[in-house]
């Protein structure tokens, strides 16, 4: 097994608020580990770091051996292999679905635009949405929205991919297609790392899940252990909110 | 980028360039020495424009025969009074000849020409006014003009007769302020009060005798002693050949009854209906608006490009950056146009020493101002795109700067689309503030028509339309634009 991202004693404060505290995490190739805690925990600065969206206060993020925590890294050649789906989707409005895919890998010089646009037909087509390539993301529904979203992080062919809630913005109906998709990467090996409050998907796709408390990780398991067997009573107490509800 | 925008902005800049260098640039010679001497907009009989719209006076022609007799270019530049004399301070200009008294502050920041003229203070009141003399003018207000030696002379004695004074940059207003009864008497020089009594204006003078008869002399830079013996000179061969006597006859006439009757009759006469005054003045007034519109489109031009600049270095992610896009906002959105127009024209040169034309000046503060106004919206506008735009592009391996470019920029210009259009618009409008700096634009050209003619009204008028006419179409153009980009 080789370690993809590894976390060593990764500390952020906003002012005098330390609001993650100490995290040490690893996620191996082909993992797929599943953040889940209450509001407020720090899942999505854990996520964020992993691909520098957010600065570290201190520690280490090793992403392949590479510490991007300290400054002067390339973080944008890191960032050409880590996908991120964020909750709200963040298409480009002015673009089409097919512009939003190819922009990347055009601009980046990755490929030709035709062959952008032949891989973006087929990256489209994996999510369902072959038909929807000259469509302006404002006529889209939630859950095609994300499904483009995700499509366009794959555009740039990642091994990494990090979602953030991808489905906590979309109607229940949508929710169904966009797992469909992530089922599918988990699937084919693809490395992830996601924060959901789906606990049945966690349940069914998760190598590792692992519980935030506080900015710290408070327990952490397969997914029979946290679920079935969870151990802190923080943990006990958070499951039986969320699987009342 | 690609190749069509990049054309359109070289064009821009070719104009920007023809606009800015060719203006100012009259041909070279030589041989010939040119002088630029500062003038009054209107200070008859000294200088003033005739119905034709030329400038004529005897300050004018005295000017125009020494630089005959004396073999030099000269160049007369009408701004005001003070303009004028701020200009030959900063070294703007060369001399200033404007009805000037010669005066023991004035000796200490210039030389004096010998004097060509004497004169003294009288006193003009409304033809119905009761008031004799100084003693009849306690509790009242008296109207003197800026810099005058008729207004320093009211100033130093309104303590001891217990009235008051209100300035006016132009004669003509403070001839208006008295008729329209706002002050009871104005305080000028005799030969300015007569001539203006005798063309037509509702005005008398009292029965007093000349109060501190002073000399007028041409006004030059300390640190010129050659302009000042050619001058000189010149006036001595005039006096000799009687040019000079045949110039102040021209103006002031034999000073018969008959005589000003006759001008009176002359002035008044004139018919000022709106269709003839707009005849009359239309080649004027169009040359006018061409200023106003060369000023605006370079000042657009050139604003929107520091403006544009200014804006992006605010929201690049570098503290210098930033701080400087900052200071640039605060410190050119604050002061005022004026302010700022005056300090390029008559106070930055003292300090490097070079002139600065005036069309430059005025290009260079509608850069300032009207950039840090662009700045302002274009780093908002930038700031008001989803910060999860950025984030995204990012997290693509989109640098920076390609982000901003593709993902950003685009959905940032269509919010400052209308922000730009309000710019434009304000540009027009400031430009007539630059009428400060002596520029022919329209509402210096209106100034001075007005100056003449005193139809104050009317003109006006003229003036307003043709400002809402191009403001108008300005709009029509923009929401075109926009109509186009938002599509
Ligand atoms: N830009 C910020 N400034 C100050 N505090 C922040 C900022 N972003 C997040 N926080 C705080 O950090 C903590 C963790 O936030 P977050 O990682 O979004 O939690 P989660 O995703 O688990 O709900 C929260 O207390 C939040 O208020
Ligand atoms: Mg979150």
């Amino acid at each position: 097994m080789t370690t993809r991202i590894e976390m060593k004693d990764v500390h952020k404060r906003y002012g005098a608020n330390e609001v993650i505290r100490g995290v040490n995490l690893k996620v191996e190739d082909n993992e797929v580990v599943v953040l889940i805690g209450p509001s407020g925990a720090g899942k999505s600065t854990v996520l964020r770091m992993m691909n520098g969206l957010e600065t570290t206060t201190a520690g280490e993020i090793l992403i392949d051996g590479v510490d991007i925590a300290r400054p002067h890294v390339d973080i944008d050649k890191v960032r050409e292999n880590i996908g991120m789906v964020f909750q709200h989707f963040n298409l480009f409005p002015n673009m089409s679905v097919q512009k939003n895919v190819t922009l990347a890998p055009v601009e980046l010089g990755l490929m030709s635009q035709a062959d952008a646009d032949a891989a973006a037909l087929r990256m489209l087509d994996t999510v369902g949405l072959a038909d929807k390539a000259e469509a302006m993301p404002k006529t889209l529904s939630g859950g095609q929205k994300q499904r483009v979203a995700i499509a366009r992080a794959l555009a740039m062919q990642p091994d990494i991919m990090l979602f953030d809630e991808p489905t906590s913005a979309l109607d229940p109906e949508m929710v169904g297609d966009v797992l469909e998709v992530m089922r599918k990467l988990a699937a084919q090996g693809m490395t992830m790392v996601i924060v959901t409050h789906e606990m049945g998907f966690a349940k069914e796709v998760a190598d590792r899940v692992v519980f935030f408390e506080g900015g710290e990780i408070n327990e952490t398991g397969t997914p029979e252990q946290v679920f079935d067997h969870p151990q802190s009573p923080r943990l006990q107490s958070f499951l039986q909110k969320v699987l009342q509800a | 980028m690609n190749v069509k925008r990049w054309g359109i902005m070289g064009l821009l800049l070719a104009i920007v360039a023809i606009l800015v260098v060719g203006k100012p640039g009259e041909p070279v010679q030589a041989a010939e020495k040119t002088y630029t001497v500062g003038t009054d907009v209107t200070f008859a009989p000294f200088e003033f424009t005739d119905k034709n719209n030329r400038q004529v006076g005897i300050d004018i022609d005295i000017l125009k025969a020494i630089a005959k007799v004396e073999g030099f270019k000269l160049n007369i530049k009408a701004t005001s009074f003070n303009g004028a004399v701020q200009e030959l301070q900063a070294g703007q200009i060369d001399g200033v000849m404007a009805g000037m008294s010669i005066t023991k502050e004035r000796k200490e920041m210039f030389n004096f020409s010998d004097p060509y003229f004497k004169s003294g203070v009288v006193m003009a009141v409304a033809k119905n006014s009761k008031i004799k003399g100084f003693a009849d003018l306690r509790g009242k207000r008296v109207a003197i003009k800026t810099g005058t030696a008729a207004g320093a002379y009211a100033n130093s004695i309104k303590k001891k007769y217990g009235f008051t004074t209100v300035t006016f940059d132009d004669s003509n207003n403070v001839y208006q302020d008295v008729i329209a009864g706002n002050s009871a008497a104005c305080f000028e020089d005799k030969p300015v009060i007569q001539y203006a009594i005798a063309t037509g204006l509702d005005l008398r003078i009292t029965k007093m005798k000349l109060a501190d008869p002073n000399n007028y002399g041409i006004a030059v830079q300390k640190s010129d002693p050659e302009f000042l013996a050619t001058l000189n000179r010149g006036l001595k061969k005039l006096r000799q050949t009687g040019e000079y006597d045949r110039i102040i006859t021209r103006y002031l006439g034999n000073g018969s009854q008959k005589e000003q009757t006759e001008k009176a009759k002359a002035a008044g006469s004139t018919d000022h209906s709106f269709g003839t005054l707009l005849k009359q003045n239309w080649g004027t007034l169009m040359s006018g608006l061409q200023e106003t519109l060369a000023l605006t489109l370079v000042g657009i031009i050139c604003a929107t490009i520091v403006g544009v600049l200014m804006g992006l270095l605010g929201v690049v992610p570098s503290r210098w950056a930033q701080g400087t896009a900052t200071t640039f906002i605060y410190l050119f959105r604050g002061l005022p146009l004026m302010v700022l127009a005056l300090f390029i024209y008559t106070g930055v040169p003292m300090v490097i020493g070079t002139k600065i034309p005036a069309f430059v000046a005025g290009i260079i503060t509608l850069t300032l101002n009207e950039g840090a106004y662009t700045a302002a919206f274009v780093k908002g506008g930038i700031g008001a795109v989803d910060k999860g735009q950025m984030e995204a592009a990012r997290s693509l391996g989109l640098p920076w700067g390609r982000a901003m470019r593709r993902v950003i920029l685009p959905q940032g210009i269509k919010i400052m689309i209308p922000s730009f259009i309000n710019q434009f618009i304000i540009t027009l409008k400031d430009t007539s503030i630059l009428s400060i700096l002596g520029l022919l634009e329209l509402t210096q050209t209106g100034k001075i028509i007005i100056a003449r003619n005193m139809q104050g009204f009317k003109i006006w008028a003229m003036v307003a339309l043709i400002y809402l006419i191009i403001i108008t179409l300005l709009t029509w153009l923009s929401n075109w634009v926009q109509r186009k980009v938002q599509a």
